[in-house]
Formats: structure tokens, C-alpha cells, sequence
């Protein structure tokens, strides 16, 4: 009844029955209510959030590994997010919203390419210096800025997040274990593997520069 | 503990995620294979370079005005109020309905005004409550108000030092309780000043420390009986809480860094208080 009482309106009838305006009015009232509840709600959901941004496109940019996809996901990250806002009652917002993040950039990453998800490994680049790199130049060439984003970049996705979910976030293994959906000791053995992959990719960097 | 096993339980330990005895067991063994130590170094040379060195992609400003932009254009709301004057935004409403909401603004305001008063009735019939139920959540709340102020205000400290010497001083002249100052850099939590702050309808001492990245705000006061009651810690809002009493004081830690990262500067700091 509202849709057409709507319609009747839409159409600028103005000499209409005084019955059929109250009902109208009362219409026009509850989107004006409903409007106000929207907005207050949208409130919330940005005070909530929005001081998370830098975490979320953070986490996007290394995923997507490029700033125009990464600025794509976090936004509509974040529209996904507002739309089941009602829906949290968690006291956890960041690794909530990461959570979201992170499944928005693999929706995106599996349309664009497949074989990204996969450990992607080159054995001719990486397999020459494994042995020949000591530990301590590998100390002296840990802080190399360039070198270390590089190798990093180099990456499966599932090592990318973990690194930067534990290193930059400085999240727990429980925190991380809930974005990722996996249990604890998966976390540890995950991040051991990713820590093994980066220190190999490393050498392999270092030994190609010599 | 043979070599493989520590290389096993290397991660966890190096990440802090081992109870206290196997940690115990990893330290004794490192102290004692050089193998394992220097391997160790490596992984905490890289642990290190992955925080400090690899690059933390902020988010630019524009990406926040699209995103609140696109989230007004998802409610219907006009967008023009979050951050943009540009008109090329699909209308969702009808035209008719839109020449009759030309009172819209007014409604909005007053909606707004009216949960601004809403909150100021919740707020005020909280505070004479404040050592009942529901006071840790409210002090929480504080708690967390007053970190991410201090954040965001520039206003970090009132005494920038890592001296203690200096920042404890300066706190005793302001309060009227001598709240106890170390220094943590040695631990890794490095003190970057002090601040006087009001929680609680009382003055307080605020101390700031330095987790890589991060700041840890640890909020200080005489104990009264209330204060013990509350919860260990506490997760809200992305923030750790993490709270103890000690002595003749209520101690409160909080920040963004995780729990366990917490837990270890409330360690640090108690070795370092000199006893009583």
C-alpha cells in the first residue's frame, strides 16, 4: 500500500483526500525516521572503523599489490562491511573489518588471476645461492628497504597477509588465526613457512646481486 | 631439547605465543648451541626488518573521502555533507519526494541532536555510578578515549624524555602521589615522556612508551578498593587493555600492540620498579 500511496505522490496530485494524506504523511515520516536511524548508524560504523583504514589498505596493498586494485578492495571492503555492520557485535573492529578486507581481495585476486593464490616459485632464480649466503651477511642485508619488498612481493598471497598481519599489525597468532580462519598451530607453522620462503628468496636476491 | 625441536618451536617463541616453561627450555638451549643462536639472530634480524623496513602502505587521503562518499551513496544521503561538492552522484530518490524533503537537513539535525542528548543522559547517569557494574566498561572506554586522543592530538606528552629522571619529577610536582618511572629500553619498550592526564573524575599519571610502531599508553593511580575488581584484560575496538595492581597502585597499559606484547611490558616493568 505504501508503494502506491508513493506512486499517487510521485505523480503531484495536490488536492488529494485528507485520509489518503495523513496515510501519506505518515509514510513520508518513516523514511524520514528510517533516514535518521541510517545515518546515525553510519555514524557509529565510521567512528568504529574508519581509524582502521590505514590497517585495511595496508593489508589490501600487499595482497593486490598494486594501489589502484588495493584502494578497490578497501572501498568496497568497506561498503560490504557497513551493510552487515548491524549484523557485529564483536569488540574486535580491526580484525573484523580485515577479515572482510581480506576475503574482498581474494574475490578480486581469483578474478584476475588464478595462479597467484598458489605458491608461485622459480626454482632457476632462487635455487643458485641458498648455501652461499652466510647468516651474517644476511643480518647486513635483512634492513636493505628494497631488497627485503621485493623479495616480499615475491610471495604466495598466504605468506604476504601472514608476514604483514604479524610484523606490521603485530596481531596475536589467536587474532590472526580468526581472520584466516585456522587454528592456531596452522598460524605457526604458516609463518614459519612464510619466514623459511622469505629468508630463501632473500639469498636468492642477495646472491643474484653479487 | 635437541636442535629440531627448537628449530620447531623457534617461530612461537621468537613471536612470544610459548608459555612460560617452554620459553624457559628454548633460552636455555640457545644460551648453549651457537648453531641455534646464530640461526636464531637471522630469524629476529628479519622478524625486525619486516616491521621497520618493509614498507607500511598508509592509506591516502583521498581513498577516505571515496569511501565516505560511496558510503552516504549507499544510504541515499547527500554526499556533498561528507567531502565532495560534485553533483554526479545518481540521485536514488524520486524527484517528487526529493522537492518535498526540503526540511531534510532540519530532521537530520535533529536526529543528531537528539542522540547527542541521548548520550549526554547516558553518560551523565553513568557517572555516579561509576564504581558499580558496568564501571570497568565505562573506565575501558575512558581508557581508550584518552590513548586515542592522545594519539591523535599531537598532544602524546606533557615532558618528552626517555629520562626517567626527568619525567618522574615532573610528574610528582603535578600530582599528589609519587607514581613510580622506569625506563624500558632495554626490554624493547622504550619511555617517551609523560603526561598528566584526568580519568575517573581524578587526576592520573600517564606514561608512554614505545613498541616499535606503536604506543603504549600506561595509565597510573593510588589504588582504591574498587579498583581491583576489574578484569585482567581487556580487547575493545581493535585496542588492548591490560590491567594490574602492584604496591599502592592501579596500573593500566593500554594500546594496539597485541596481548602477549603486553603482557611482557607489565613483566619488564614490575622487574624494574625498585621494591617495596
Amino acid at each position: 500500500m505504501a508503494a502506491t500511496l508513493e506512486a499517487e505522490y510521485v505523480f503531484g496530485a495536490e488536492d488529494l483526500e485528507s485520509r489518503a494524506k495523513v496515510v501519506k504523511f505518515a509514510v513520508f515520516q518513516r523514511h524520514e525516521e528510517q533516514g535518521a536511524a541510517q545515518e546515525h548508524e553510519l555514524a557509529s560504523f565510521e567512528a568504529m572503523m574508519l581509524p582502521h583504514l590505514d590497517a585495511a589498505h595496508n593489508l589490501a596493498r600487499w595482497l593486490m599489490r598494486n594501489e589502484q586494485d588495493a584502494q578497490d578492495v578497501v572501498q568496497e571492503a568497506y561498503l560490504r562491511a557497513f551493510k552487515s555492520f548491524s549484523g557485529f557485535h564483536g569488540s574486535n573492529g580491526r580484525g573484523w573489518l580485515l577479515t572482510i578486507v581480506r576475503n574482498t581481495s581474494y574475490t578480486l585476486l581469483k578474478k584476475n588471476r588464478a595462479a597467484d593464490l598458489t605458491t608461485t616459485f622459480d626454482e632457476e632464480i632462487h635455487a643458485s645461492g641458498r648455501e652461499s649466503v652466510s647468516p651474517a651477511a644476511m643480518l647486513e642485508h635483512a634492513e636493505d628497504a628494497e631488497l627485503l619488498k621485493n623479495a616480499m612481493n615475491e610471495l604466495a598471497a598466504e605468506f604476504r597477509e601472514i608476514l604483514t598481519l604479524r610484523h606490521q599489525e603485530e596481531l596475536s597468532y589467536h587474532e590472526i588465526g580468526e581472520i584466516l580462519k585456522i587454528p592456531t598451530g596452522t598460524v605457526m607453522s604458516r609463518l614459519a613457512r612464510a619466514r623459511a620462503k622469505l629468508r630463501e628468496y632473500l639469498a636468492g636476491r642477495m646472491s643474484q646481486e653479487k | 631439547m635437541n636442535c629440531q625441536e627448537i628449530k620447531n618451536l623457534m617461530d612461537a617463541y621468537l613471536d612470544g605465543e610459548l608459555d612460560p616453561i617452554a620459553s624457559q627450555r628454548v633460552e636455555q638451549h640457545l644460551r648453549d648451541c651457537p648453531k641455534c643462536e646464530q640461526a636464531y639472530e637471522v630469524e629476529t634480524a628479519m622478524a625486525h626488518a619486516i616491521s621497520q623496513a618493509a614498507p607500511y602502505y598508509k592509506a591516502p587521503p583521498e581513498l577516505r573521502e571515496r569511501i565516505q562518499v560511496s558510503l552516504r551513496e549507499a544510504i541515499g544521503m547527500p554526499a556533498s555533507r561528507a567531502a565532495t561538492a560534485d553533483d554526479s552522484f545518481p540521485v536514488r530518490r524520486p524527484e517528487a519526494v526529493r522537492r518535498g524533503v526540503s526540511f531534510d537537513m532540519p530532521w537530520n539535525w535533529l536526529a543528531l541532536a537528539a542522540a547527542v542528548i541521548l548520550a549526554a543522559i547516558v553518560a551523565s547517569s553513568f557517572l555516579p555510578r561509576l564504581r558499580q557494574p558496568g564501571a570497568d566498561q565505562f573506565l575501558a572506554t575512558q581508557l581508550i578515549g584518552s590513548h586515542v586522543r592522545s594519539l591523535m592530538a599531537n598532544h602524546l606528552t606533557d615532558v618528552a624524555s626517555s629520562d626517567q629522571h626527568t619525567v618522574k619529577p615532573w610528574l610528582d610536582v603535578k600530582l599528589d602521589f609519587a607514581a613510580p618511572v622506569v625506563d624500558l629500553s632495554g626490554e624493547g619498550f622504550p619511555l617517551i615522556g609523560g603526561r598528566l592526564d584526568y580519568l575517573d573524575n581524578h587526576s592520573v599519571a600517564a606514561l608512554v612508551y614505545q613498541r616499535r610502531k606503536h604506543f603504549i599508553n600506561l595509565f597510573i593511580w593510588p589504588t582504591t578498593p574498587a579498583d581491583s575488581k576489574a578484569r585482567e584484560t581487556v580487547t575493545r575496538e581493535g585496542y588492548n587493555l591490560l590491567h594490574w595492581t602492584e604496591g599502592d597502585f592501579t596500573y593500566w597499559a593500554v594500546s594496539d600492540v597485541n596481548v602477549s606484547d603486553l603482557q611482557n611490558f607489565k613483566r619488564s616493568f614490575e622487574q624494574q620498579i625498585p621494591p617495596h
